[in-house]
């Protein structure tokens, strides 16, 4: 009982994992395709998305990229509220951001938390046990 | 409960009289009084720098409060032989570890608070709001620092204290990293890097210093469901460090 | 009825030597128990395996082969701790704490309800009124040995495993701990008293157990350890002797006894008493470690 519990528990952690909390890996084809700024954008967005191109970069905030040349895309942002925000497939798009504005993220990113926490919490109780088993 | 809780007690009145905390806790006052200088480009910039940087630099904090704390805890409760009269006696190996990672984690919350506070302060005295996230998102950042502890504590079983600061450091990056970022690091083993960082815990969910420069909404449920996982993950980790003390032995 | 407070069968302890490629076995195939209300020292020279032992009954250490059990549970099980007090060899607490904070700290930890007064009375038991208020930090190593002993003696325990107790502490110091040891087995409490000093085992244990490159060379009641097997003394008074002066001793192997008895008294003398000749715990110790191949 206890070894299929163990078992039913990897399985569900592997299942868990199997996307990034990374809009690229999860977003369907008709979030990505619209609504948004990307890279893909016109010369004019395409110039304004260089200049913040901190991709791959996961402390980027913290980096020059507030020191004055964004001052004009984060007055805009500020203004024209939570517009999507796309940076190439497997990249980082400024980090949690994609969370709070996109209409289907909400769903994905609550339901893998909770599932995720559901499942390290059984196996967090399973090993406890089996290794206090052992040592009798 | 009461054990563990009287050796937590023991061991937050230990840890804040060692120098680590106090050296670390300067260090944050420094940057939290740096980052208040810092000349503007403009009144809204500056508050958003502020708290991007202020939340950033608690986040390293964290980090450092985190080694500094606990890397050496136990290998120090070896060396000088003060595990032995304790975990022969009044504690289990299991309580031991709680009360030990309790006080660190009271401790390393109590700095990022007051870092926290300090920053607060900052925004105030610059003319700047505070953003009203601002709490919520520090209590993010201490769950993170607790799950880092437990990350450091499970080293800490296995491995010296000059070792322990790079893996947790490293793991303090990869978990932050992207899947394709993982990748690149051996890109000739795709597959497995990429179940790799899947397994890997994913930081990202108690960074939130991007939306509150924003000025997004964050649901409430958000910031319950970040420290559930946050608290799940740091469970993990303590029952596989436990299982690892479980079976080491106390020569 | 209650099992033996410890019982240790085929005891077998390795540890592994640098890079692990060799491994020495520290204590090697150790069988014995502790029965209730018995005083059992623990001998053997440095290197003889005797904390190694006191750790796996502790459940600090695993054993490699064999078993360890109190009152018939698993080491370290939270049904067998509380029934314990331990004074470690090294008096080893955090030295930022003095003796009253330690004992409130134990007291909690171990789910005691006692309180100061009793905290202050262990520690006028144990020679350290007026220190209790000071850290453990300017402590000598005979003081922390005391707050070490308070904290064994605090729970009332039913079972006291103490490794060289009274290492570091003058003579006064250690006929003071020995009188407590008596007390607390008058008390009721089983004791595994680990030593040196072989004259600590001799004035209070009933029985011991000699060890020696981790291996049991001798084991048994202290009149069965000392008494000599084959040699006698026989005690007399020549003929027409006074009855006030001091009666002569004879020693005598076993194989002549009866011989020397009857020519003395062909003689004329009386015999008063003929008993086993008893060897001092160091020339047990010496015979049987030496017998064994030394200490180390």
């Amino acid at each position: 009982m206890i070894l299929k519990l163990l078992a039913i528990s990897v399985l569900l952690l592997v299942l868990s994992c199997r996307a990034d909390y990374d809009i690229e890996e999860v977003a369907d084809e008709e979030y990505l395709g619209e609504g948004h700024h990307s890279h893909d954008l016109p010369d004019s967005l395409q110039h304004e998305e260089s200049l913040h191109d901190h991709s791959g970069d996961p402390e980027h905030d913290a980096g020059e990229e507030h020191a004055g040349e964004h001052k004009e895309r984060l007055e805009d942002e500020a203004v024209s509220g939570h517009q999507m925000h796309v940076h190439q497939p497997g990249e980082r798009n400024h980090g949690t951001e994609w969370f709070f504005n996109q209409p289907w993220a909400a769903k994905f990113i609550w339901g893998k938390m909770l599932r995720d926490s559901v499942v390290l919490i059984l196996l967090a109780g399973l090993i406890t046990f089996f290794s206090g088993r052992n040592r009798k | 409960m009461k054990p563990v809780m009287t050796f937590a007690l023991m061991t937050m009145r230990s840890l804040v009289r060692r120098r680590t905390i106090w050296g670390i806790s300067i260090v944050i006052l420094l940057a939290l009084i740096g980052i208040g200088q810092v000349p503007g480009y403009g009144t809204t910039n500056q508050g958003r720098f502020i708290i991007d940087f202020g939340l950033f630099g608690l986040e390293v904090g964290a980090f450092l409060l985190a080694v500094g704390l606990a890397s050496n805890i136990y290998p120090r409760d070896r060396e000088r032989r003060t595990i032995m009269p304790i975990i022969a006696v009044p504690l289990s190996r299991g309580e031991y570890l709680m009360g030990r990672f309790l006080g660190a984690a009271i401790v390393q919350a109590a700095a990022i608070l007051v870092g926290c506070i300090g920053l607060m302060i900052v925004l105030i005295m610059k003319n700047h709001a505070v953003p009203p996230d601002l709490f919520p998102a520090s209590l993010l950042l201490v769950v993170e620092g607790w799950f880092l502890l437990a990350v450091v504590f499970f080293f800490s079983f296995w491995t010296s204290p000059p070792l322990n600061a790079p893996l947790t450091l490293f793991l303090f990056i990869v978990s932050q990293m992207s899947v394709l970022d993982f990748v690149k690091l051996v890109p000739g083993v795709p597959g497995l890097m990429r179940v790799i960082r899947l397994l890997l815990p994913h930081m990202d969910v108690f960074h939130i210093k991007d939306p509150i420069t924003h000025g997004m909404d964050i649901p409430g449920l958000y910031f319950l469901l970040a420290v559930l996982y946050g608290l799940s993950y740091m469970a993990f980790m303590l029952s596989v460090a436990l299982a690892v003390f479980r079976k080491r032995d106390l020569k | 009825m209650d099992s033996l407070p410890i019982e240790v069968r085929n005891l077998e302890k390795s540890y592994r030597r640098k890079l692990g490629l060799s491994s020495f076995k520290a204590v090697d195939s150790l069988s014995f128990e502790l029965h209730t209300g018995e005083i059992l020292g623990f001998l053997g020279p440095n290197g003889a395996g005797k904390t190694t032992t006191i750790k796996c009954i502790l459940g600090l250490l695993r054993p490699s082969k064999g078993y360890v059990r109190l009152w018939g549970d698993v080491p370290g099980s939270g049904k067998v701790r509380r029934r314990i007090g331990y004074v470690p060899e090294n008096p080893d607490y955090e030295d930022i704490f003095t003796p009253l904070e330690l004992l409130d700290m134990f007291a909690s930890m171990r789910r005691l309800e006692t309180g100061r007064k009793e905290h202050l009375e262990l520690l006028e038991r144990v020679n350290l009124s007026g220190w209790e208020s000071v850290r453990l930090r300017n402590f000598s190593k005979g003081m922390r040995q005391r707050v070490s002993l308070a904290l064994a003696l605090q729970s009332r325990p039913d079972l006291l495993v103490m490794d060289e107790p009274t290492g570091g502490l003058d003579p006064v110091a250690m006929k003071e701990f020995r009188d407590v040891i008596l007390e607390e087995n008058r008390r009721g409490a089983s004791i595994f008293l680990s030593s040196h000093l072989l004259s600590e085992v001799e004035a209070v244990c009933h029985r011991a157990i000699i060890l020696s490159k981790g291996r049991k060379v001798a084991e048994g009641t202290m009149e069965d350890l000392l008494r000599t097997e084959d040699r006698f003394v026989i005690t007399y008074r020549p003929p027409g002797g006074d009855a006030s002066s001091e009666p002569l001793e004879k020693e005598v192997p076993e194989a002549v006894l009866q011989e020397t008895i009857d020519e003395l008294r062909r003689e004329g003398c009386f015999i008063e008493r003929v008993n086993p000749l008893y060897r001092s715990l160091e020339e047990v110790f010496l015979s049987a470690t030496e017998s064994a191949g030394g200490g180390k």
